[in-house]
């Protein structure tokens, strides 16, 4: 995998996410969502490194703070939403 | 000149904030719409808020919403809670920010505790009007008029105990007493931004505790598909691009109250206006003061309430006359005819412009 991202429904929750997981030591940027990823318009994510992705979910669920969905992109740009 | 009408707002702004107003001027585009470094920064800058907030008044930063006064957020909580030919219980000390959206609603109004200074009394007459039943319960934490102290902590568990969802009018308490959402309960707490808080005119906060209906509908960034608002905090509340570079000053002033403490300032205000109560009083001059009196002190002189404050106004003295948006605390206080005239302190008083004050006033006596 390349990268992975996870999406929220507002930027304030992803914004509280961002700090979340920087706090635990972990890296990620915050960025718009891809129009492909929200079906419900315009949106934001955050963009992690694979070996990342999951402290940052622990991270979030830990705080209590709700995102959507999680992506995985691979070498080629395909993405896949894995399973919660 | 000697200011002294914090009540209204808060005047000379901190550095800090002013800089801070002008450096997002500089550099913020609008927030929560693009994904570029202006755009983000300035998103930044008004979640910066948020956290601030949340820190101050212990809730999420996702509960902060940010509103033009602590009128707006009024309106937004008293539009939620409330319908047409509810009946609602208010103290009798509350600003038209409260009573004009409850008689624009039609909202049946109980006014409840009318004697200053007097929390047993608020607290009995709280309990005998929930008792009845009501949709909500809207009171104020501090008169602006009077400097009255609600005691809105026990007026909080009253209404828990009757099932009541209540909203405090914090607007001359933040910034100058500790206030926490979780603590107190309340299901909506609104503050304005530009007085104890110390921030720019034209910002406030209201924090949530549950979710609020719309006041305005219109763009927020997200879920831009759908044509409903969002449905969760805070965008909910936020339709329309934000004041950032107000949002950043109240950041700045947000910051400079935690650092200061807002108890610590509470008390330095209290404090000169005893002083001040004191020395009016040493003047022959009527005087509202008593326990549970914040840093706001309201007289009678002896001549009209406006002719007085022109007077001092020529003396280098700001002070506010008349009836400060809050006829139901003047009829409460018997002071509906006359008004009065009000001095409130802020978080930069010192003894030598209370006498400086008295020293005008013995002047003018």
């Amino acid at each position: 995998m390349r990268f992975y991202f996870i999406t929220f429904r507002s930027v304030t929750l992803a914004q509280r996410g961002e700090r979340t997981i920087r706090r635990g030591g972990v890296s990620c940027n915050l960025q718009r969502t891809p129009r492909w990823m929200e079906e419900r318009g315009c949106g934001y994510c955050l963009r992690l490194r694979p070996q990342d992705a999951a402290r940052a979910v622990e991270l979030l669920r830990a705080d209590g703070i709700q995102f959507s969905k999680v992506f995985a992109v691979n070498e080629a740009g395909e993405a896949e939403a894995l399973p919660l | 000149m000697i200011y002294l009408d914090n009540g209204a707002t808060s005047y000379p702004k901190p550095a800090p904030v002013r800089h801070a107003v002008l450096d997002a001027m500089l550099r913020c585009a609008n927030p929560g719409r693009g994904g570029y470094g202006a755009a983000m920064e300035a998103a930044r800058r008004v979640y910066d808020c948020r956290e601030a907030a949340s820190q101050l008044f212990d809730c999420d930063p996702e509960q902060v919403v940010l509103t033009s006064n602590c009128t707006h957020g009024l309106n937004i909580a008293i539009r939620t809670l409330v319908k047409p030919g509810s009946r609602v219980v208010v103290s009798g000390f509350e600003h038209n920010a409260v009573t004009r959206p409850l008689y624009a609603l039609g909202a049946k109004i109980t006014v409840a505790g009318h004697r200053l200074f007097d929390q047993e009394n608020t607290l009995e007459e709280f309990e005998a009007a929930l008792r009845a039943g009501a949709k909500a319960a809207i009171f104020t934490h501090v008169s602006n008029v009077f400097g009255y102290i609600l005691p809105v902590e026990e007026l909080g568990r009253l209404c828990k105990k009757y099932a009541v969802p209540f909203v405090v009018d914090a607007a001359q308490s933040a910034g100058a007493m500790d206030i926490s959402l979780r603590q107190l309960g309340a299901d909506f707490i609104a503050m304005p931004g530009h007085k104890g808080l110390l921030g720019p005119q034209g910002t406030g906060l209201l924090l949530c505790a549950g979710v609020p209906e719309p006041l305005l509908y219109g763009g927020t960034g997200s879920d831009s598909v759908r044509q409903d608002m969002p449905q969760q905090l805070p965008e909910r509340a936020e339709a329309g691009t934000v004041n950032v570079p107000g949002i950043a000053g109240l950041t700045a002033g947000l910051r400079y109250v935690h650092s200061m403490g807002a108890k610590a300032i509470g008390l330095r205000e209290q404090k000169q206006a005893r002083a001040a109560a004191q020395g009016l009083k040493s003047l022959g001059i009527r005087v509202f003061s008593g326990a549970h009196q914040a840093g706001t002190v309201s007289f009678l002189p002896a001549m009209d309430c406006e002719e007085l404050a022109q007077r001092l106004a020529q003396r280098g003295i700001a002070v506010r006359a008349g009836l400060h948006c809050a006829p139901l605390a003047h009829k409460s206080a018997g002071t509906l005819g006359t008004g009065t005239v009000r001095i409130s302190f802020g978080h930069r008083c010192d003894g030598s412009q209370t006498q400086r004050f008295l020293r005008e006033m013995a002047a003018l006596s």
